[in-house]
């Protein structure tokens, strides 16, 4: 191999490399690109505040954000603990085998289909709804959360545990060697040392919940409101992108959707600067402490 | 078995090192030291651990480069096929240089390839194609280091399955493969039992014939085995020592 | 005293509800599977896949297979077929950049944007695919239209990043002293690369792409606004409408016509959550055990 075609080689890594990172930043321009009308003169601004009605020429998506984030955070409340108390029963009380199985299966649920959450949820969780709280159609925020909080809930835990094991073992030996028991060791020293993974772990399960469509499009109704209670039906971002994209072409009303899609764009951006931070900060703590 | 009766004659410098500096994470390990090393001889160079005794070593290869967060300063001047070059000139290819300063490290490092590859292994990088050109080579090199009877049998099988002696004796092949006219050694039995130490010893006096040695060490007592010279690193400087009892 | 015992009851009440958030996960997990085989399993035999249609001539594309996944199947096939075939030589290459050549300015940005990659919402990535269509259409070609070739454009997008960080962390996580070896004995760096580094890396590269292939069987977000329909047959060409698995169920559960139907959804439901199980079980397998496998063959 020559000095010549080692050069060669070496560029066709880096463009590789350029092309895959020019596209991140190429999204975001045809997105706007292709809302251009709904953006120029400070119109964006308008569009996140003011409601939908496309024949009064309104095209707000004020309800799809509100609808997110209520079925978003929902989510995330009912998933945080679930998670918190999964990692803590694999990392801290239990030990050995059933540790392992339970591990085990909580990275199998990384590898479920969101269609089949979905599926499961129209036949299996919103007659449950229904019926429990007698909800109307079932079809509602607190359907959708709920299976969104188990569609988040694995890669959570996985993330905690993670940060858990993280922590230096002798920082633990210290607390067990003046008689202290594991779930002290945990409370007093992995909890603390380990809240940089934490935040990474719920900005993580946070992106999934706003950017997943099918289980929001499939279980929540899709009905274009700000969602008074739980238990009225939401439209999500991601489920105006789908939906109005099945419905037409070349109308104002269409390229609101790619006002959705840089809400959802700039939304993730500062997740991912947030976990950059958390992550930044995760490097000092091994050192401080 | 009968060392080194002739008396060492110091014979034409093999490496010239001036004005040496090298730091390493912003630790100053090599401040502005110059030696010579003289050919077809076995230079042990010892000092406390930590001096940088195998960060020097890889001065003499460039191997440094390879690590992140190293700086260097100074000339290094090597012998090589009768003319003396500077290996940091720009027109000096770093894979030749390699090709003629071969080494051995302190753990073993067979590659998780069969016996045969590993050994082949540094010939196919330097672009031998001949099969049977590299199947004599690997033959005659591994009955140089004593272990073809050992592994004659096994050629295909990993080089994880041998002992760490037969390893490093096979990493000390793979590293003589090519003839290097130098061969740079950090510690290379301090992994291994007393006796497959001693097998490596044999083969470095032995080599020196027609390669020039460089081998960082702790033991003293295999210094004064095989040392023909002996340089000290510390505090930055390198320093020739006398070899401190004189060999019978 | 009083602090012990409140101490106690702490742990007491921790220790209760790790085991209830394990239950309830559990419960869960096995209600979802549970319900799927139940209501699903008794559907499995080849007349889910092929219908009223003669497996054989189905399978030579003789015969359209009308009440059968198998048009479904096929274009998921094709799809994931098409979609790492893009994204490996990109996304390998691209994390073989990262890992051994980029340096820190230049590194610190390409991780920032493939994180912003890795995090889009997969119906982001398909809205840039239609916009990628649309744009294609009028300054290209009038004959492109959604299809599997720009869907299967889009869903490599998606991967991409999966595969460029698989790549890179496989690299980085070897050995200094591997890194050496080869470049002690005069390797040059590609060299190096192409036969010390990565065949130890390979394990891990090989179980990124086959989650990544999990990940091209499941996304229906991307492929929806791409070129997927519910009803197309087997994709006669790249520039056609395509059938896939994960839109079949999405589109039964809500367009049932009668039970029959319903039952092939709870099928394909079955097939597709099998499928990625499966991937990622040999994903798992391969990344424990395959290193000691391919080298001790050599």
């Amino acid at each position: 191999m020559t000095a010549g075609s080692e050069r060669v080689v070496e560029r066709l890594f880096f463009a590789a490399a350029f092309v895959s990172a020019f596209v991140t930043v190429f999204i975001f321009g045809f997105l706007v690109y292709y809302g251009l009308p709904l953006f120029s003169g400070g119109r964006f601004i308008e569009i996140l505040s003011s409601p939908w009605a496309p024949h009064q020429g309104s095209f707000g998506i004020y309800p799809m954000i509100v609808g997110t984030l209520a079925i978003s955070m929902l989510a995330m409340v009912f998933a945080f603990p679930l998670s918190m108390g999964c990692a803590i029963l694999i990392s801290v009380v239990s030990r050995g085998r059933l540790s392992k199985v339970i591990r085990k299966v909580v990275e199998a649920m990384t590898g479920i289909p969101t269609v089949v959450y979905g599926f499961v949820g129209i036949f299996l969780l919103i007659p449950l709804v229904r019926n429990v709280f007698d909800a109307g159609s079932g079809m509602c925020v607190l359907s959708a959360s709920l299976m969104l909080a188990v569609l988040v809930s694995p890669t959570m835990i996985l993330f905690f545990c993670d940060s858990f094991d993280r922590v230096p073992r002798s920082y633990g030996h210290a607390v067990l060697a003046l008689g202290g028991t594991r779930i002290q060791q945990f409370l007093h020293v992995t909890l603390p040392c380990s809240w940089p993974g934490i935040v990474v772990a719920v900005t993580l399960a946070l992106g999934r919940a706003v950017g997943d469509t099918l289980i929001a499009l499939m279980i929540a109704g899709n009905a274009v409101q700000v969602p008074g209670s739980v238990f009225d039906s939401a439209r999500t971002l991601t489920s105006h992108i789908a939906l109005v994209f099945a419905a037409d072409n070349e109308s104002l009303e269409f390229k609101a959707i790619f006002a959705c899609g840089v809400s959802l764009y700039l939304f993730t951006t500062i997740l991912v600067l947030i976990i950059r931070l958390a992550v930044h900060e995760r490097g000092k703590c091994g050192q401080v402490r | 078995m009968q060392p080194l009766t002739q008396p060492f004659i110091p014979s034409s410098v093999k490496i010239r090192v001036s004005n040496l500096s090298f730091s390493y994470n912003g630790r100053e390990i090599l401040r502005d030291t110059s030696l010579e090393f003289p050919e077809h001889a076995i230079t042990a160079i010892v000092g406390p651990s930590g001096s940088g005794k195998s960060t020097f070593l890889m001065t003499l290869n460039r191997l440094w480069e390879e690590l992140p967060q190293c700086t260097m300063g100074g000339r290094v001047e090597i012998l090589l096929n009768g003319i003396q070059q500077n290996i940091y000139a720009p027109d000096c290819g770093v894979e030749a240089l390699r090709r003629r300063v071969g080494m051995v490290f302190q753990m073993p490092n067979p590659l998780p390839m069969s016996i045969f590859k590993n050994v082949a292994f540094p010939l196919q990088l330097a672009g031998e194609k001949d099969k049977n050109v590299i199947r004599r080579r690997v033959e005659e090199t591994l009955q140089d280091v004593g272990l073809w009877d050992d592994v004659k049998d096994r050629l295909a099988g990993s080089a994880l399955s041998l002992s760490g002696g037969q390893q490093q004796r096979m990493c000390m092949a793979r590293a003589m493969i090519l003839r290097p006219e130098i061969l740079l050694l950090d510690e290379p039995a301090s992994a291994l039992d007393q006796k497959a130490a001693e097998a490596i010893e044999q083969l470095l006096v032995r080599w020196k014939q027609n390669c020039t040695i460089l081998i960082v060490s702790h033991y003293l007592d295999q210094v004064k085995r095989i040392a023909d010279s002996v340089v000290e690193l510390q505090g930055g400087q390198l320093r020739n020592r006398q070899v401190a009892t004189p060999r019978v | 005293m009083k602090g012990a015992s409140v101490g106690r009851f702490v742990e007491r009440a921790i220790i209760t509800f790790s085991w209830l958030a394990g239950a309830i996960l559990l419960t869960v997990i096995c209600a979802v599977t549970g319900y799927l085989c139940f209501k699903g399993l008794k559907t499995m035999s080849p007349a889910l896949i092929f219908g009223s249609t003669d497996p054989m001539s189905a399978l030579l594309l003789r015969q359209r297979v009308f009440d059968g996944l198998f048009p479904a199947m096929a274009g998921t096939l094709l799809l994931v077929l098409m979609s790492v075939g893009w994204a490996i030589p990109i996304g390998t290459a691209a994390g073989i950049y990262l890992a051994e050549y980029a340096g820190g300015g230049t590194k610190k940005i390409f991780n920032l944007l493939f994180d912003l990659l890795a995090g889009l919402p997969s119906i982001v990535i398909g809205l840039f695919g239609f916009s990628l269509t649309l744009f294609l259409n009028r300054h290209v070609s009038k004959e492109l239209h959604p299809c599997l070739l720009l869907s299967s454009i889009a869903l490599a997008f998606l991967i991409l990043p999966y595969i460029i960080r698989t790549t890179q962390i496989a690299l980085e996580n070897l050995p200094v002293q591997n890194r050496l070896t080869g470049l002690a004995m005069g390797a040059t760096r590609l060299q190096n690369l192409f036969h010390v580094l990565l065949p130890q890396a390979l394990a891990g590269m090989v179980s990124g792409v086959l989650l990544a292939i999990g990940r091209c069987a499941e996304d229906t977000a991307v492929i929806m606004l791409t070129g997927v329909v519910a009803s197309a047959g087997v994709p006669r060409s790249i520039l056609s409408h395509y059938e896939a698995l994960p839109f079949y169920i999405f589109y039964i559960s809500s367009q049932y016509a009668d039970q029959q139907e319903l039952a092939t959804g709870y099928g394909a439901a079955i097939l597709l959550l099998f499928i990625c199980l499966f991937l990622f079980a040999v994903a798992f397998v391969i990344k424990k055990n395959l290193p000691c496998q391919v080298f001790s063959q050599r």
